[in-house]
């Protein structure tokens, strides 16, 4: 059994936390790592409820969005809360439909049309999600057939079940490079892995006297929301069911 | 019917944008009493738009946290008349915004005058290459106001944005380093150019070398301590790079709130109603005339505003919208090629190259305003001899460095898959060292490019949506491959560069598409003139059959030029309003015969 999350930099700011996972993750990264076996009978009861996915599709999730943004130097899109992010975006206004034209009726379009579905992108991910995982769970292929798995997925033209292939993998790609990249209030870019990597100083900016420079920046990365909220880790997720 | 009346007002305006608010301003200081209906809510620079919550590309570059709820109005789309046209569910393409200032709150600050040519096009184009030369598909029409006319109004708005720009042509004097085609200015920018990042300049030092003439891109982002005609306080811009679809809360890009609004609301003859939306322009029994506007108030009841006169100020698609669900102008027919509302309509024809640089270059891509750009605009509108080339119109090319937020902006080469390891690798190497060039070019007007009433789906108000049947004309998609050839090979020229990519949104085969984000910049429908079987107004922005009723926007445009619209669509707003003060106003009439 492994865990997708292993902490970055090992820096855990979740002191103010009295659960047995705050205390497990009070030890470290080193003691998260991929092979520590954490899984205890109280696992269930340790995780912190999901606002809208089920931990089945929380491992699915981790699972399609490691091999959109594999770990390297930089973390994985787990390690850098993507799937937490995409847990948010989906239990409030992106995923509830909001500004959403949802009146019917619903006849097929063209591409160049766009959205024509008569659900949610909450409701298309949750759909997508079960009747992928009824043809193949990814989350329990190995490494190497969850690639070629993802491969044929990108240009898969039936659909899988209601969802229309190409919609429901575009969103799924489109809510990893968002959670990756994102504003840390949103719970992805943990630590900042999406902005270190390309190197993006933030939301404070003020460049006036610099816009003309040919000079890398040397400012540190820092959110809306920098020094003030102490920002959590992303969730553990077990690759067990 | 209205539930509630209320008593009569001078002016109604529906709308609290850039064109609104302005003439909210003109007409109460002429003495008219004003009331402006806004369909969104109250907000200001100052408290809505400060960073650092301001700067949430999640929040507002890709949730639109400022543009307009679909779920309550929205169009449907369609290429062609042999299509159903379907809901645009989502927003995509364009984004029109919603609340006090409108669109113009986010917009990225880019202000441009129209060139001579571009305001007599049909003429033009005729005289210089004779009259067979524009093929039979093509609406495009002369504007029936000119340059010169225009000047003085074109002047004055970049007075109330501090416009920042160096004159390429002053009082009929060319001057190297600005825009040397374009038409004679009375005075220079009031404020001077922006400062230009090492990807900018290195464009114009290759466009140089190719004998083309590079400047500074004209810019509402305001380079220093600035004091507009209306007594608005304007700031240095800070490079922050949170322009197009944010608000400003450095007070540094002039936007409709605080160089206008606040110069205006505590005047006594002006008003303004929030949640206010408008559903429909009441007529007179006779039908000439309009006799005010019925609008949800913020309680949900119907309420008639009487007004003497009444000014279409929303964005120009819903101008369109209210005047084909208010029976306000005779209708557009593709079939038969008669009528005009929602005739010419237009939108804009975007190519972008993409030039990767070696390691000695660092761009600092995140270090942008929305103009910070160099152009060229030797393949825009006939700056270019055309005799060969099987096309008109033509485009501005633009390096440009206003948008390095990390979500949407992740420049990779030609080749790079769109996810995984190699794809990831291909971001982080080149997210600072790439050059972003737009080609920005004119759409021009054609018998099925159209808006009109949807016959199936309706908005939150019941009312039908507006159906918008659109295609880029073969016209167009030749000149985006000829001007977007000539930035790839600018792009080839510079300095440092690895590998040069390029893209055509209007490549031959490829339909327009509502869905990848191009431009805001949706023009005609209501287009003006001076025949009314081809134009909604006169040349004054006057309805030729409902003389009280004067409209404003990129609605007007008979085709869209290669310039982005807010400049031209302001210097004609103020024409507008100075013929209504100096001319309707004391004796309300046709100020053209039809």
């Amino acid at each position: 059994m492994t865990l997708v999350y292993h902490s970055i930099n090992g820096e855990i700011s979740m002191h103010h936390r009295f659960s047995r996972r705050a205390v497990l993750l009070s030890m470290g990264g080193a003691a998260l790592s991929a092979s520590m076996p954490v899984r205890h009978a109280f696992a269930q009861m340790d995780a912190e409820p999901w606002a809208f996915l089920t931990d089945d599709e929380a491992r699915w999730l981790a699972a399609i969005a490691d091999i959109f943004i594999p770990e390297d130097d930089h973390p994985s899109a787990s390690q850098a809360g993507v799937v937490d992010y995409i847990d948010m975006q989906l239990a409030t206004g992106y995923g509830q439909g909001q500004g959403l034209y949802l009146q019917g009726p619903f006849p097929e379009g063209t591409p160049e049309q766009g959205w024509q579905l008569p659900v949610t992108p909450a409701e298309l991910i949750r759909n997508g999600i079960a009747a992928a995982r009824e043809e193949t769970d990814l989350a329990t292929l190995p490494d190497t057939d969850r690639l070629t798995w993802v491969e044929a997925f990108s240009k898969r033209e039936d659909p899988i079940g209601d969802a229309p292939a190409q919609t429901f993998f575009g969103e799924l790609l489109s809510l990893t490079k968002e959670g990756y990249f994102a504003d840390p209030i949103y719970l992805g870019n943990h630590d900042y892995a999406g902005w270190r990597m390309v190197g993006f100083p933030g939301a404070h900016a003020y460049f006036t006297e610099r816009v003309g420079d040919n000079a890398p920046t040397k400012q540190p990365p820092m959110g809306i929301a920098h020094g003030q909220l102490g920002h959590r880790a992303p969730r553990p997720i077990s690759q067990e069911g | 019917m209205a539930t509630r009346t209320l008593p009569k007002t001078d002016v109604v305006i529906v709308g609290g944008g850039w064109t609104g608010l302005t003439a909210a301003y003109e007409l109460a200081h002429a003495g008219q009493r004003c009331v402006v209906l806004e369909r969104g809510q109250n907000r200001h620079t100052a408290t809505s738009f400060a960073g650092p919550e301001e700067h949430d590309e999640l929040k507002y570059a890709l949730r639109h946290g400022h543009m307009q709820d679909l779920k309550k109005e929205t169009l449907t789309f369609r290429n062609n008349r042999d299509q159903q046209a379907l809901p645009m569910r989502r927003l995509g393409s364009f984004l029109p915004g919603t609340g006090l200032g409108g669109a113009g709150i986010h917009w990225n600050g880019q202000i441009w005058r129209p060139l001579p040519s571009d305001l007599e096009m049909r003429s033009h184009y005729e005289d210089r290459y004779g009259s067979q030369f524009i093929p039979d598909d093509l609406t495009i029409q002369d504007w029936g106001v000119t340059y010169d006319e225009l000047e003085p109004h074109l002047d004055f708005f970049e007075r109330i944005c501090g416009a920042a720009g160096y004159a390429g042509n002053l009082n009929g004097e060319t001057r190297a380093g600005g825009n040397v085609f374009e038409g004679q200015r009375s005075a220079d920018y009031p404020n001077p150019a922006m400062k230009q990042p090492i990807s900018n300049t290195l464009f114009g030092k290759a466009a140089e070398k190719l004998g083309y003439n590079p400047f500074p891109m004209p810019s509402a982002n305001v380079t220093q301590a600035y004091e507009n005609p209306y007594g608005a306080q304007l700031h240095p811009c800070t490079y922050c790079g949170f322009c197009e679809r944010f608000g400003c809360g450095y007070f540094a890009k002039a936007d409709p709130i605080i160089c206008v609004y606040d110069r205006i609301k505590d005047h006594d003859n002006f008003e303004i109603r929030f949640e206010a939306q408008v559903l429909r322009v009441e007529k007179s029994e006779d039908g000439q005339t309009a006799t005010g506007v019925t609008y949800l108030g913020e309680d949900g009841v119907e309420v008639f505003q009487p007004a003497d006169t009444v000014c279409l100020n929303a964005y120009g698609l819903w101008n369109v919208h209210l005047m084909l669900v208010s029976d306000l102008g005779k209708p557009y027919d593709p079939a038969t090629r008669t009528g005009v509302v929602g005739r010419n309509y237009a939108y804009q024809t975007v190519a972008a190259v993409d030039a990767f640089f070696d390691s000695d270059v660092i761009t600092n891509p995140f270090m942008g305003a929305g103009a910070l750009g160099v152009v060229v605009d030797d393949f825009n509108g006939d700056n270019f001899d055309h005799a060969e080339l099987g096309f008109l119109g033509g485009g501005y090319i633009a390096c440009k460095q206003y948008n390095g937020r990390p979500i949407s902006y992740q420049p990779t080469p030609e080749g790079t898959p769109a996810w995984g390891g190699d794809w990831k690798r291909a971001v982080r190497e080149n997210y600072n060292h790439h050059g972003d060039l737009v080609i920005h070019g004119s759409s021009v007007s054609t018998h099925e490019n159209y808006l009109d009433l949807d016959p199936t789906w309706t908005d939150a108000y019941g009312r039908p949506l507006l159906r918008m049947t659109f295609n880029f004309p073969d016209n167009d998609r030749k000149m985006g491959d000829y001007v977007m050839n000539r930035a790839v090979e600018i792009a080839q020229e510079m300095d440092n560069v690895t590998s040069v990519s390029s893209v055509n949104m209007a490549a031959k085969g490829k339909d327009y598409s509502i869905v990848p984000y191009q431009t805001t910049h949706n023009a005609g429908g209501a287009v003006m003139g001076t025949d009314p079987t081809t134009s909604v107004v006169n040349r004054f922005g006057q309805m030729w059959d409902h003389h009280n009723v004067f409209v404003f926007g990129a609605c007007l445009f008979p085709q869209n030029p290669g310039y982005n619209p807010t400049g031209p669509l302001m210097g004609l707003a103020y024409w507008t309003l100075d013929h209504m003060k100096t001319d309707y106003l004391s004796n309300p009439r046709p100020l053209m015969d039809a």
